[in-house]
């Protein structure tokens, strides 16, 4: 790796003040995970890194309200959050999809804030995170420390490792909101080793009354430039009933309106083919999932 | 862009002088002449690294040294006991199942199994090979390394009843 500075900033006026919008080498480090890996293969070539370890206001800490809204600090690392009891009893699927999130040494170190940031749509909390209706708090806007805005996960991302975030613009906290009698799931599919990233990820979240479905979220990623809602297949399970033939429905309609690419993991064919199937699969699970509140 | 950083090493209190962009293999080896945790995929995949950082595992490869300042480190040079040098029990029973056969991989393997032990004392296949899908070993060692983490269990079990 190249040498570069590394600041650690206490405070968040002196951190946002060092995240030069201007300079591509800049950048803030939290757990290093993915930068490191950037960092390695020379495609990233920093001048300043600026820690965010010292920031309370990102602190790792995981806290539940009464009524099942969880706040995650942006440093806290993934696996707190997979072994917390709080995520575990209100949203029961995030340490089910940590299982298979990478190892227990890279858990131990990637935090919630740069898994987010990073705008990887290979990466598994994204499409999780937009089927459960996260929000972020981001700090920093124009450089100015006190600026807070609310950014839905849904509308973090614009691209492929793009986000709408500034450059002196850190991520402080994830909000999940109360969950009700919602259930969710979510499937990735890997078509090379199962510890390669994904040609797919398949996120959804329902609430069903008998059997009609009232209101679903589904989330592609990894098939696609960035994690993206299908709506026409969310319209399409709105008051559906809940049988085999709606499984199949909503797997040919998000086959259909997902925009898959071809990369080394799969054509886009296949991986159309692959939506199909799991969107179909994902749902079947949801629904004989435990549900979100117990 | 020098700096120093101070930390605990295997128990010890150390100071080194390090480069922002030094990675903790680098520094353990250079500095502290610990040979243990050593890089071979270098990203993060085969454990090979794998270093204690305040009791939780990391790949030491995609670790900047510099973010252990003021923190407990551990490699695997502090699983035997420091004044008899007897091995612990996921070492000696590593050596009895014949855990290995290059040796590469086995310091990761060590301190992983001794974590998950820690984690699950009476750990199932399942959660032992779970716990270990993190650590590769290209000499495919891996039944003989699930009957040593089985071993080291019952051990346990029995020093700490008897
Ligand atoms: C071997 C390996 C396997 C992996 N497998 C998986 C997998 O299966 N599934 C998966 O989802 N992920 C996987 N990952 C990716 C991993 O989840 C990410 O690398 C990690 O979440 C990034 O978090 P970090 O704290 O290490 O980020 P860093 O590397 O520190 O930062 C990542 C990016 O986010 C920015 N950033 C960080 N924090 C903030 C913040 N609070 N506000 C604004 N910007 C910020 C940084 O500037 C950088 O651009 C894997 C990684 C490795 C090394
Ligand atoms: S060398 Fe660090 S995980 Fe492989
Ligand atoms: S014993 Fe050779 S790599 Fe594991």
């Amino acid at each position: 790796m190249t040498p570069f500075e590394l600041v650690e900033p206490a405070s968040l006026g002196e951190a946002i003040a060092l995240l030069d919008p201007e300079d591509a080498g800049v950048r803030p480090i939290a757990g290093g995970t993915a930068l490191m890996l950037m960092m390695k293969a020379g495609v990233f070539r920093p001048t300043r890194l600026v820690s965010l370890r010292k920031l309370a206001r990102l602190n790792a800490r995981i806290a539940a309200t009464s009524d099942g809204a969880l706040t995650i600090g942006a440093m806290t690392p993934l696996a707190l959050v997979e072994r917390s009891p709080e995520v575990a009893r209100i949203v029961p699927v995030i340490p089910r999809a940590m299982r298979r999130l990478s190892n227990i040494r890279v858990r131990n170190v990637a935090t919630i804030g740069g898994n987010l940031a990073h705008g990887d749509p290979h990466m598994d909390l994204p499409p999780l995170l937009i089927a459960l209706n996260a929000e972020v708090k981001v700090v920093g806007a124009n450089g100015a420390q006190a600026a807070e805005r609310m950014i839905a996960v849904e509308a973090l991302f614009t691209g492929y490792f793009e986000t709408v975030l500034a450059k002196n613009e850190l991520i402080a906290e994830l909000r999940i909101p109360p969950q009700g009698r919602s259930r969710a799931a979510y499937l990735k599919v890997t078509t090379g080793s199962a510890e390669d990233w994904p040609a797919l990820g398949v996120a959804v979240a329902l609430e069903s009354e008998g059997s009609a479905v009232k209101s679903a979220r589904v989330v592609v990623s990894a098939a696609t430039e960035k994690a993206t809602r299908l709506k026409g297949v969310e319209r399409l399970l709105a008051g559906a009933t809940v049988d085999e033939k709606m499984f199949a429905r909503a797997g040919d309609a998000a086959a259909e309106e997902a925009e898959c690419m071809t990369d080394v993991r799969g054509s886009a064919a296949y991986k159309r083919e692959l939506t199909r199937v799991y969107v179909g699969r994902a749902l079947r699970q949801a629904l004989n999932s435990d549900g979100a509140t117990r | 862009m020098t700096r120093t950083i101070s930390f605990t090493l295997n128990g010890e209190q150390v100071a080194a002088e390090i480069k922002p962009h030094h990675n903790l293999v680098e520094v353990l080896q250079r500095e502290f002449n610990l040979m243990g945790a050593r890089e071979s995929c270098g990203q993060g995949m085969c454990g090979c690294c794998t270093v204690l950082v305040n009791g939780a595992a990391v790949s030491g490869c995609l670790y900047l040294a510099a973010f252990v300042d003021g923190a407990e480190v551990r490699t695997v040079e502090s699983l035997a006991d420091a004044r008899t040098q007897a091995l612990s029990p996921v070492q000696e029973a590593f050596i009895e199942a014949g855990a290995f056969q290059c040796g590469y991989c086995t310091p990761g393997f060590l301190l992983m199994a001794t974590q998950l032990l820690e984690a699950y004392p009476d750990p199932d296949e399942e959660q032992i090979r779970h716990y270990l899908s993190g650590n590769l070993c290209r000499c495919a060692a891996y039944p003989e390394i699930i009957a040593a983490v089985k071993l080291a269990a019952r051990r346990r079990k029995a020093n700490s009843v008897g």
